[in-house]
């Protein structure tokens, strides 16, 4: 799965996440950028994304991502 | 109630569903959120599934891990939010930890924990009069000793399954505690499923968070049930559900069934459905077929499990199901919304569910070894109390029949009244009467003045009150067998006059004279006590039509309600109200032990 491909499934992740079909998110997106993004939406958010990507998150790199550009930089790094 | 399936249960679509939660129907409930997990991802997982069975609720949660704290502070948030229901969620994390921590002697552990959390219960049930409703612990993995351990005592899974049965236990001696049965609902989509470490980390979460909508569901299930949103009723079809084939083509010999049912498939199922009846689900029949030829089966065939007596209304005919199944509410007197109707056929299962939308059609797996499953997945039959006369319920409804039928060779009513020897017991609330009041002060609808849902601490407050409040309730039965206790009077003194608080009636005896008994004896208790005129009202709800008329029929003048005051208000001077003439004759005391 390319980069763009990635970002493009993150998208439509966030999206329903965030029940918003127009949301779009960059490498520099963080939290405060997306309305309702909070500590509860953020657990529902990884829950997806692992479930949308078939992969599975440790405990420490869900604390650690910062930004959406993490977040793709870690769903690379478990696709491999 | 509306659960064909569960498919309704996934989490982004119920958090969508909270946004946009249809208009208010005017059913509202207050849930209080109470425990040692996170509860915000519950909270608008609650409010779409509420809504989706036409009650809006308002959700108070809790401070995290503050359950003690705010059941033992009269001053806490939680009595100030007024909860109908209180929500305790409690992970077994904390217990374990608590475990882990205490040394030595070990033996007391689950006891001692079991007593804190009944104390809780206590603390909120002396201040409201909420519904309790208490998870259980789910059973940890972890087994130090392996599969020996379930024959070791001191083992993590063994304290953990002893408090849950300590809980339990207790639940059954507090009135108003309900269980939330949460190790049932880990152990059937697998505990490694439910558990999920990773998001206790991060959000203290209860489980899983696809799983977190089945927590929700079980609890509005729970709150609802102690709502009186019960199923009442299965509504069952015989060819392929009952037994395998269609007796009408292949006879008594050739349908599967005992020896012939090699699975013991619909063995198994009438069993279950035997229990269910058992417990007061009354069963009834709905099926294309001859009468007789119907019937002989349960009268002749020997792998049958369910006998004709254990069906209320036996209906066997060519007309369409949907006709049929209002036929058997008429019969029953219940709403179509407590029916359950199970068909093997998918072609009547949707044109009930076109015609009748109220009714529950489950669907049903084509396998018959599997309906029992499919059932129980659906939790279709919660139930908030249980009385001795639930178990009595199905023969109730067959004295029913019995008593049409001696009413079809009397000529006028009067006559046919006298015949049946009706004797009624009324009574002051009593102690051992408190648990089916409150059961028909919570499930009671149509016959129903005012719809007021107290619970049976609340009564038993009213039963105390010698002064101020004359709460009654009466038992009836007659010579074809027991109606047991039917209707409740709660009357509370308000200046020189005497308020009908609550006024309410099953509607399994309804022209039978009870109300007329009933109301001869309010304006007894209000002459005795000295009080002028007796004050009647009546609160409109979806289902309470059939009384809107009713202190009209009485005499009662129609007075100004006084603002904010709901529904139509009445009175009538005691002087002005005619006794009723009935012929029910009236004892002191049943004997309780019989139903």
């Amino acid at each position: 799965m390319t980069n763009a491909e990635v970002h493009e499934k993150l998208t439509g992740v966030f999206r329903s996440v965030f029940d918003d079909p127009e949301l779009t998110i960059g490498e520099t997106t963080t939290a405060k950028d997306v309305r309702g993004w909070d500590s509860i939406a953020h657990v529902s958010l990884i829950v997806a994304v692992e479930k949308a990507f078939r992969v599975r998150f440790t405990t420490k790199e869900v604390q650690a991502l910062a930004n959406v550009g993490d977040f793709i930089r870690l769903i690379e790094r478990r696709l491999k | 109630m509306l659960k064909p399936d569960r498919s309704e249960l996934d989490y982004l679509e119920l958090l969508r569903k909270a946004k946009r939660l249809p208009p208010p129907t005017g059913q509202r409930l207050k849930l209080a959120l109470l425990g040692d997990v996170s509860t915000q991802h519950l909270v608008p997982l609650l409010r779409a599934l509420f809504a989706s069975n036409g009650v809006e609720a308002e959700v108070y949660e809790a401070g995290f891990d503050t359950v003690e704290l705010e059941a033992l502070d009269p001053a806490s948030g939680l009595y100030a939010f007024g909860a109908d229901v209180v929500a305790i969620l409690q992970s077994s994390v904390k217990l374990k930890s608590i475990y882990f921590a205490s040394q030595g002697d070990r033996s007391g552990f689950a006891h001692e924990r079991a007593t804190r959390v009944e104390e809780v219960w206590k603390a909120i049930r002396a201040r409201s009069g909420a519904h309790i409703v208490q998870s259980t612990f789910v059973l940890p993995y972890e087994r130090p000793f392996g599969n020996y351990g379930a024959e070791v005592p001191d083992t993590v899974v063994g304290m953990v399954s002893e408090v849950n049965r300590e809980i339990c236990l207790r639940a059954r001696e507090n009135p108003g505690v309900l269980i939330n049965d949460l190790d049932y609902l880990a152990a059937w989509v697998g505990r490694r499923h439910f558990i999920d470490e990773k998001l206790w980390t991060l959000s203290k979460s209860l489980c899983a968070l696809e799983l977190l909508p089945d927590v929700a569901q079980n609890i509005v299930d729970i709150a609802l049930a102690a709502r009186g949103r019960v199923a009442k009723c299965v509504i069952l079809d015989l060819d392929n559900t009952l037994w395998g084939g269609v007796v009408g083509d292949d006879g008594l010999e050739g349908i599967e069934l005992g020896e012939n049912d090699e699975s013991g498939a619909f063995r198994s199922f009438q069993l279950f459905l035997r229990e269910l009846s058992r417990r007061g689900i009354i069963l009834a029949v709905c099926s294309k077929n001859e009468d007789a030829v119907a019937r002989r089966v349960f009268r002749e065939h020997p792998g049958m499990v369910l006998r004709e007596e254990d069906i209320a209304v036996f209906v066997a005919n060519w007309e369409d199901k949907a006709t049929n199944i209002r036929r058997i509410r008429d019969k029953l007197n219940i709403g179509l919304d407590s029916m359950v109707f199970l068909d093997d056929n998918p072609f009547e299962r949707n044109l009930v569910r076109q015609m009748v939308p109220e009714v529950i059609v489950p669907e049903l797996p084509e396998d018959p070894g599997l309906f029992v499953r499919a059932i129980s997945e659906l939790n279709l039959f919660e139930a908030a109390s249980r009385s001795a006369l639930d178990a009595q319920r199905g023969a109730l409804y067959r004295d029913q029949e019995k008593r049409e039928a001696e009413r079809s060779r009397f000529e006028n009513l009067d006559e046919y009244l006298k015949s049946l020897e009706t004797m009624a017991r009324v009574a002051r609330f009593e102690q051992p009467d408190l648990p089916r009041i409150s059961q028909l002060l919570q499930r009671s609808n149509q016959f129903n003045l005012t719809t007021r849902r107290y619970s049976e601490a609340e009564c038993a407050g009213m039963m105390r009150d010698l002064e101020n409040c004359f709460p009654f309730s009466i038992t009836v039965r007659d010579r074809f067998g027991d109606f047991g206790l039917i209707n409740v009077v709660i009357l509370r003194r308000a200046g020189s006059a005497l308020e009908v608080d609550t006024f309410l009636m099953s509607c399994r005896v309804l022209q039978r004279g009870v109300e007329q008994l009933a109301m001869n004896k309010v304006f007894e208790l209000a002459r005795r006590s000295g009080c002028e005129a007796v004050l009647g009202r009546y609160i409109p709800s979806a289902k309470n039509a059939m009384v809107k008329d009713f202190y009209q029929r009485f005499g009662f003048h129609q007075v100004a309600t006084t603002p904010g005051a709901e529904g139509t208000a009445w009175r009538l001077d005691v002087d002005e109200y005619v006794p009723r003439e009935v012929h029910i004759g009236e004892v002191a005391a049943f004997d309780r032990g019989g139903p």
